[in-house]
């Protein structure tokens, strides 16, 4: 038996930052044990506690694809005391990884479906590792028709914009972008998520819905995935609380008899119908 | 092996013969009350007692504990030592070694098991000690426990006068006293008398509170009105949490040491605001009925439906010492009468 | 002797019926003998719950805050004024409030009575302003109330109330000359060592459960310093010196606010005597600014306010 609450050292690697107002950075991050470098694999939707000595410790979802060897990815967005710490971090710097925790995307009962990715802002973060892996050569042909639909409140929010870039070159795949406001360079659609979901119109047939985003996002995206058809267990979400050891023990993300850390943070729509609406 | 008899005036010995081999943690004064402690001699511990003001959780689940401290420079990680001897825990009532039940199977459930509390409490054996006075705000009978229960122990104590009776109840006792030769064995007065205590004990209980069927009524409560009534008089602070045997919420913080810094857990509870207020400041709890909410529906629904068992015990601490008298007895009446 | 828990209830029952609260807050019989328990009438139908004994020991003030009901509330001496503090503060709009004033002769300090009791658990017991009958296993007894009043109580000087708009009951005689700095000054003639010693042991058994901060009307701040985040101020461990600094600071926010209600000091469950420090702060206040917390309404906040001929001895000595 191991302690659950030592995490294993980290070094940041490199820092990529995502928006236009530098309040979200990707840092990619080496475990200093290069037997866990090489052996750490995990699903995508699953998230790692991520320590900044001294600050303390917050959930992240992993932000790279398990394809991805010998590295990690984290986006995140400055909010609060260990965020800013880690924003203010330099490459080279120690910081602590547990994890990987919680049931992350359903990858296996996803395959051989049409999948329909709906994410909002900088929520999209554990979509963008979801869609990579599915987009992945060894894993492309295992499931059918992709359509992402991504949003963000305008043009400089808009993150991994050189993953959009490639993945808009592709022809096995529907790539749909669009921001609550453009500017005045923006060529793309313009919209909230859920009214360019509604334009979109993908097929239910077969479907699944993987969608992630602000609650007000989600709050309108679900009446309009119900009216394309989609069944409330072909509805996936990924849900955000409050956690502090990601191991179903403190208590924090307790929403009726389930841990958000232990038995989600993925859950389908009929799940959540089930729970408190206490999320 | 036979129950045997400690006279009162061999409790002290009885404790001493521990002390050396095994940490003991026994009830002892501390100032105005009466808490549990590390005791050096036998004759620190106070039995005189009704229930301990803190339970015993603060032995395995300390208010403050350190997880581990990172040092700056090479030295890096240092995990919290965890060497130990064997333990003993004496002078538990029965809704207390109740509650560390429920504690060691929460915290060994899961795909990953809490080691800074299991270490602790492995190699640790419980010398019980039977009620036969219950408090007026004691409630075990309504919740499945019992005055003279023995669950959790591994040798229970029976006043039975001027003695105490000892009994023998797993492996681990009989190991605790089998080189204890002076104890004389119980003879079936001692037993029949202990049986009487105990009829006594059950007798004197207050009426029990129906809790038949709570877990299953509370499915459909959870936007009940009658929550709104509930948590009017609550001020939100943490006794309740604080003083509970079974309550185990917990928070983690980083603090400076100046050489490094040290990762610790505090106890923490759902009934502060901050416990479940997010990064973007959104709080799924906004307000003191969700919260009141939350800790009985915890109590006597989310966690029965997982572990088959009411995540309280009765003991009454909250009654006792909450600053309001906000008595969950009658939270749990208002629940069954809707 | 008048029934003043009856005046109450009349008084409520007009309030209500007259619609001219939405709500009345008072005290009702408590679930354990000797105790009273907050209640929230709306429905004039339940004022008979309404008692008015030496057993009503709460400050109801806290509950008239964060709300945009017109609250009728029952308030004796000591919790008038902390009205009167939260109104100089701006925390209560004085139009949404109705004070049921009662004077008072103070509450029962249940753990005096236990320990007289030696921890014999009572049973039942009746209580009025003179005796307090107890009934437990093998046991009757009758105690004189006064012996068994708050320590805050003992030497309180605004027995009847300073704001209100009913006064349930006659006015009661004050006593003016009740010293009731005199715990305060028992400390201060000890040597330091003493007093750290002292505070020490006193503290050393906090749990951080934050009953007295909660308790405390005065203490209305959405976000108090000790779950502050960024920057965090202080530690939230029960290490001895994050626990003392905790109070330490919580008595310096009370300065010249706190009005010695008693209230933290019940709700601590581990018994720890919360009043000495905040007893010395208010002292101090007295002593440099001629100023007790409560009694005024139009008087600003004595922290809040600069005179000209403030004491400025910690500066210029």
């Amino acid at each position: 038996m191991s302690n659950p609450y030592i995490p294993n050292i980290a070094v940041i690697r490199k820092i990529i930052t995502e928006n236009a107002v530098n309040d979200i950075k990707t840092f990619e991050v080496v475990f200093e044990d290069p037997e866990l470098a090489e052996s750490f694999t995990f699903n995508p939707g699953q998230f790692g506690m991520v320590s900044y000595f001294g600050a303390g410790e917050c959930p992240i979802g992993i932000a790279s694809s398990p394809t991805d060897q010998g590295f990690l990815q984290f986006t995140i967005k400055k909010v609060g005391v260990v965020t800013t710490a880690l924003h203010n971090s330099m490459e080279g710097q120690k910081i602590g990884v547990r994890g990987p925790y919680g049931n992350g995307w359903p990858i296996e009962a996803m395959e051989d479906k049409n999948i329909v990715i709906v994410g909002g802002g900088f929520a999209f973060t554990t979509l963008r590792s979801l869609a990579k892996y599915m987009l992945h050569d060894e894993n492309r042909d295992r499931y059918k028709d992709i359509t992402i639909i991504y949003g963000a409140r305008n043009p400089g929010e808009l993150s991994y914009k050189y993953d959009l870039e490639n993945w808009g070159k592709r022809n096995d795949l529907d790539l749909v972008i669009t921001v609550d406001k453009g500017d005045a360079e923006w060529t793309g659609r313009e919209g909230y998520v859920p009214t360019i979901l509604k334009e979109v119109s993908p097929s239910s047939e077969n479907a699944v819905a993987a969608v992630c985003g602000p609650p007000v996002m989600i709050r309108f995206t679900m009446p309009v995935l119900t009216e394309l058809g989609f069944q409330p267990d072909r509805i996936l979400l990924s849900l955000e609380m409050r956690m502090k050891c990601g191991i179903g023990k403190c208590g924090r993300c307790n929403v009726g008899n389930k841990f958000v850390c232990q038995d989600g943070p993925v859950f389908t729509q009929k799940e959540l119908e089930s729970m408190p609406k206490e999320y | 092996m036979n129950s045997k008899i400690l006279g009162k005036n061999q409790l002290t010995k009885f404790i001493d013969e521990f002390i050396g081999e095994y940490r003991v943690f026994a009830p002892v004064k501390k100032g105005k009350i009466i808490g549990f402690d590390e005791i050096a001699s036998g004759k620190e511990t106070c039995l005189d007692f009704q229930n301990t003001k803190q339970p015993p959780k603060s032995v395995f689940f300390p208010q403050t504990e350190v997880l581990f401290e990172y040092k700056k420079g090479e030295k890096g990680l240092e995990k919290a030592g965890s060497g130990d001897r064997d333990k003993i825990l004496l002078g538990m009532r029965p809704c207390d070694a109740r509650a560390l039940v429920i504690f060691d199977r929460f915290f060994s459930s899961g795909e990953h098991e809490d080691l800074p509390y299991l270490q602790k409490r492995e190699r640790t054996a419980v010398v019980g000690l039977a009620c036969n006075h219950p408090l007026n705000t004691c409630f075990c009978t309504s919740l499945g426990g019992s005055p003279f229960g023995s669950e959790g122990m591994d040798l229970k104590l029976v006043d039975l006068g001027d003695e105490y009776l000892v009994e023998i109840l797993t492996n681990k006792g009989e190991k605790l006293v089998e080189d204890i030769k002076w104890l004389r064995d119980a003879e079936e007065s001692d037993l029949n008398r202990a049986r009487d205590l105990a009829e006594d004990a059950e007798n004197a209980m207050k009426p029990k509170i129906s809790t038949d069927g709570l877990c299953d009524k509370l499915d459909g409560m959870f936007d009940d009105p009658v929550w709104e009534g509930i948590h009017q008089k609550c001020i939100g602070c943490g006794v309740c949490s604080f003083l509970c045997p079974t309550c185990w919420c917990f928070d983690v913080l980083d603090e400076d040491t100046g050489t490094g810094v040290k990762r610790v857990r505090i106890w923490d509870t759902c009934q502060f605001p901050l416990f479940t207020k997010q990064g973007s400041g959104f709080n799924p709890r906004p307000s003191g009925k969700e919260r009141m909410r939350q800790r009985i529906m915890h109590k006597f629904n989310y966690y029965p439906k997982d572990f088959g068992e009411f995540g309280c015990v009765g003991c009454g601490r909250c009654v006792r010492e909450c600053p309001v008298n906000l008595d969950i007895r009658e939270v749990i009446r208002a629940v069954m009468s809707v | 002797m008048e029934d003043l828990g009856k005046t109450m209830q009349d008084v409520a029952r007009r309030l209500l019926e007259e619609g001219k609260v939405d709500l009345i807050v008072g005290y009702e019989k408590g679930t354990t003998p000797i105790r009273s328990t907050p209640c929230f009438i709306r429905e004039a139908g339940d004022v008979q719950k309404l008692i008015w004994d030496p057993t009503c020991e709460a400050n109801l003030t806290k509950y008239l805050l964060d709300r945009d009901e017109r609250i009728g509330v029952v308030a004796k001496g000591c919790d008038s004024r902390s009205i009167v503090v939260c109104l100089a503060e701006g925390q209560i709009d004085r139009d949404r409030v109705t004070i049921i004033g009662v004077p008072c002769q103070g509450v029962i300090n249940r753990k005096k009575i236990e320990a007289e009791l030696d921890k014999q658990e009572v049973v039942e017991a009746t209580v009025n302003d003179e005796e307090i009958k107890v009934r437990g296993e093998g046991f009757e007894k009758v105690l004189p109330t006064t012996n068994y009043l708050c320590d805050s109580c003992l030497s309180c000087r605004h027995r009847n109330p300073v704001i209100y708009d009913f006064l349930v009951g006659e006015k009661v005689p004050e006593v003016e000359d009740a010293n009731d700095f005199a715990e305060v000054e028992e400390l201060e003639s000890r040597s330091s060592e003493d007093r750290w010693d002292y505070f020490t042991e006193e503290l050393g058994s906090c749990i951080r459960c934050y009953a007295c901060r909660n308790v405390c009307p005065m203490c209305y701040c959405k976000e108090c310093f000790v779950d502050e985040t960024m920057p965090q101020w202080f530690g939230k461990t029960d290490d001895l010196s994050d626990t003392m600094i905790f109070h330490i600071v919580r008595a310096y926010h009370l300065a010249g606010r706190c009005v010695d209600c008693g209230a933290c000091s019940r709700a601590c469950p581990m018994e720890i005597n919360l009043r000495a420090l905040r007893k010395k702060a208010e002292k101090i206040v007295k002593e440099r600014f001629d100023y007790e917390a409560g009694t005024d309404v139009e008087e600003a906040p004595v922290l809040g306010t600069f005179k000209q001929d403030d004491s400025q001895e910690y500066i210029i000595k």
